[in-house]
């Protein structure tokens, strides 16, 4: 197999990021319409992993994560505006169900879409202030993710490390202690490079994930839940080293560090943790 | 990115395995446990012989070393289908890999013809020359001493953890020929034949046993060594070192994906319904995943650092998994924790504790995995040296 990014895949992603380094300070909905507008919703999973790594290393907040990977693969279509879908049958924790367009509900008969603004959505504070999660009343509803949700949060989450792993790089080659930048510890060392490989090993898995999915691999189902435990393990890392090493600083609200940190985990805890998808594979 | 296999690649697979079912020795399925990384059985050798007059034994060299030119991913399919059969195509792989290799690379046309070629066609054996008590990782100290007078070296000093000395015809040996040029720079390779005289070669036991013999010391005391055994220019050799260990790393990873791979087989039974064994799978699609992206042209070379750290600590994770997985239960059981027994036919289907001991063999040598993380942090991801 072929396992490196064509040139069209590095052009997609040099032009994402241009983009959002110039949509940043945009309010939510602009930036939600230049999404629509470039297509990003319709991209294969392969593209759709790409676009969800660098929109989770800008602790994007609009529904796109929810639409794509959510909506989109359990009602095999685009929602009119944005969509989430609904997994199990208590309906908790559901991405952006209270400003969803369109929800797909997921019964023993199928799937069926109902508009939004018909199911009684109450948003739930969570450790990420820029994603919505909701509780929707959705009693007696069947279970089962679709591969596309559980590798959009992986590739979310591997983009929110590898802001975290930069931030961090940035931070350690600047500050000095000892008369010597703190990058040039070893121990700070061991742990940066750690972090790299724990992103590089999820990103491979979650790439991998997607291009079972574009393909319609039969291990699709197992690359799934490799991707989503790696990138709750690399979260886990990250998350433990980079706060560590950003030392007080990465402590306080004013840094941009604390976002990034929240999107991670909230990837890692919502359709069931590193620990869940490790069993979850055994059986697979 | 796509899944399916080259066709190309698909077909080189194809014919090699052909040649296999041709041509293999009853022997080389037989999973004999190597007495030395140079020793080689009678059988072997003649088996060796056979891959490289049919341009099998290295496959990525020209027809006239033993190869066909085989692209990158080819000679990943050559390695896999041997790793999938279990087949050993050489007892003496730095012999091979790294001494041959870097013959073919840095030496005349006198020590192709004169030793390259021989050590391929398993008619002699060789051995790397490299560490020292004082010089691991931190090569460039290393102090054994070459001192040119007309067309002879005269060589004193000592190496220490020479895999399969003991075994081997020849050893290739890193010198300080210059010991006021900067530590990098007084550096030569030499080759000096094992039966020269003031060569003292003494096997030490691994941990394994006390009669697992692999590691030696060797003691060099006014050994003679004729000019033309200089293997590139003087002064030179930590190029030469450099060169002859990039042509192993390369597909290093592969060694711990088939590990991994083992692992996952014959940890099935205590593994199955752990979450360790969930991650154990994962590092090895991880791996190979990282692995085959490494084969694309223009890769940083820095990124097999990666590839070392994340296989061999993979392989001592799952190990020792295993070994705790069987419990007290396991004690006297050769296949589990049992001691070691040199008719415990292969070393990768030996008992648990050793496979968990011997994995410390992918987290020291070749670079510690302390050495890889720094190489991470400073080349990767450019933090100050």
């Amino acid at each position: 197999m072929e396992f490196e990014l064509d040139e069209e895949q590095r052009m997609l992603r040099r032009t994402v990021r241009e983009t959002l380094a110039k949509v940043r300070a945009l309010p939510e909905d602009r930036r939600w319409e230049t999404y629509l507008e470039l297509g990003w919703l319709e991209a294969p999973p392969l593209e759709l992993a790409l676009i969800l790594e660098e929109l989770g290393y800008t602790a994007d907040p609009t529904p796109f994560l929810a639409t794509a990977t959510w909506f989109a693969p359990l009602t095999g279509r685009l929602p009119e505006g944005s969509g989430t879908a609904v997994f199990d049958g208590t309906g908790r924790y559901v991405l952006d169900a209270d400003r969803a367009d369109e929800v797909a509900l997921l019964t023993p008969d199928g799937v069926t879409v109902v508009p939004g603004a018909r199911l009684a959505a109450e948003r739930v504070a969570v450790l990420d202030p820029n994603l919505h999660v909701a509780h929707v009343d959705a009693s007696a509803l069947a279970v089962g993710v679709p591969d596309l949700a559980l590798t959009g949060l992986a590739a979310t989450a591997v983009g929110a490390c590898r802001r975290i792993l930069d931030l961090v790089l940035e931070h350690v080659k600047q500050r000095t202690q000892f008369g010597q930048p703190l990058g040039s510890f070893q121990a700070v060392k061991h742990k940066a490079a750690d972090m790299h490989v724990a992103v590089e090993r999820a990103r491979a898995l979650t790439h991998f994930s997607a291009l079972t999915i574009a393909e319609d691999d039969p291990r699709r189902t197992e690359a799934a839940h490799m991707a989503k435990a790696a990138a709750g393990e690399c979260q886990r890392l990250v998350f433990r080293h980079g706060l560590q090493l950003f030392g007080a600083m990465g402590f306080t609200w004013e840094n941009e560090l604390q976002l990034h940190l929240k999107r991670a985990q909230v990837c890692d805890l919502l359709l069931g943790t590193a620990s869940a998808h490790r069993k979850a594979l055994l059986t697979a | 990115m796509k899944l399916a296999d080259d066709h190309e690649v698909e077909e080189f697979r194809a014919r090699f395995s052909a040649f296999l079912d041709a041509h293999l020795p009853a022997e080389a399925e037989a999973r004999e446990r190597s007495r030395s990384s140079a020793h080689v059985p009678d059988w072997a050798r003649r088996w060796q012989r056979t891959l490289f007059d049919h341009g099998w034994l290295l496959p990525g060299q020209p027809p006239e070393h033993g190869g066909q030119g085989a692209t990158l991913p080819q000679q990943l399919a050559h390695l896999e289908e041997l790793a999938r059969r279990r087949i050993y195509h050489s007892f003496n792989p730095q012999g091979l890999g790294i001494i041959a290799a870097s013959l073919l690379t840095f030496g005349t046309e006198e020590q192709k013809r004169r030793w390259a070629v021989p050590i391929l066609r398993a008619e002699i054996t060789a051995a790397l020359g490299m560490s020292e008590p004082e010089a691991g990782s931190d090569l460039a100290s290393l102090r054994t001493r070459a001192v040119l007078d007309g067309d002879t070296f005269t060589v004193n000093g000592q190496k220490i953890w020479t895999s399969g000395a003991h075994d081997a015809d020849v050893l290739l040996a890193f010198v300080r020929t210059d010991p006021e040029a900067p530590k990098h720079r007084g550096i030569s390779a030499l080759l000096i034949p094992t039966a020269t005289e003031g060569v003292v070669r003494r096997p030490f036991g691994s941990i394994a046993a006390e009669d697992d013999l692999d590691f030696n010391e060797v003691f060099f005391t006014d050994v003679r060594v004729p000019r033309e055994n200089l293997v590139g220019p003087l002064g030179e050799g930590w190029r030469v070192a450099n060169g002859s260990l990039g042509h192993e790393r390369t597909l290093l990873w592969l060694s711990y994906a088939e590990r991994l791979e083992d692992l996952v087989r014959d940890a099935a039974d205590v593994g199955a319904g752990q979450e360790w064994y969930a991650t154990l799978r994962m590092d090895l699609t991880a791996l190979r995943l990282l692995g085959y992206r490494q084969l694309a042209p223009d890769r940083d070379p820095a990124e097999i650092s990666v590839l070392k750290l994340l296989g061999s600590e993979a392989v001592q994770s799952a190990s020792l998994h295993a070994l705790e997985a069987h419990g007290a239960e396991a004690l006297p059981h050769p296949a589990r924790t049992g001691p070691y027994h040199h008719l415990n036919n292969e070393v990768f289907v030996s008992s648990w504790f050793e496979r968990y001991a011997r994995s410390f063999a992918g987290t020291i040598a070749g670079g510690t995995s302390e050495i890889q993380r720094n190489i991470i942090a400073e080349r990767i991801l450019g933090l100050p040296r």
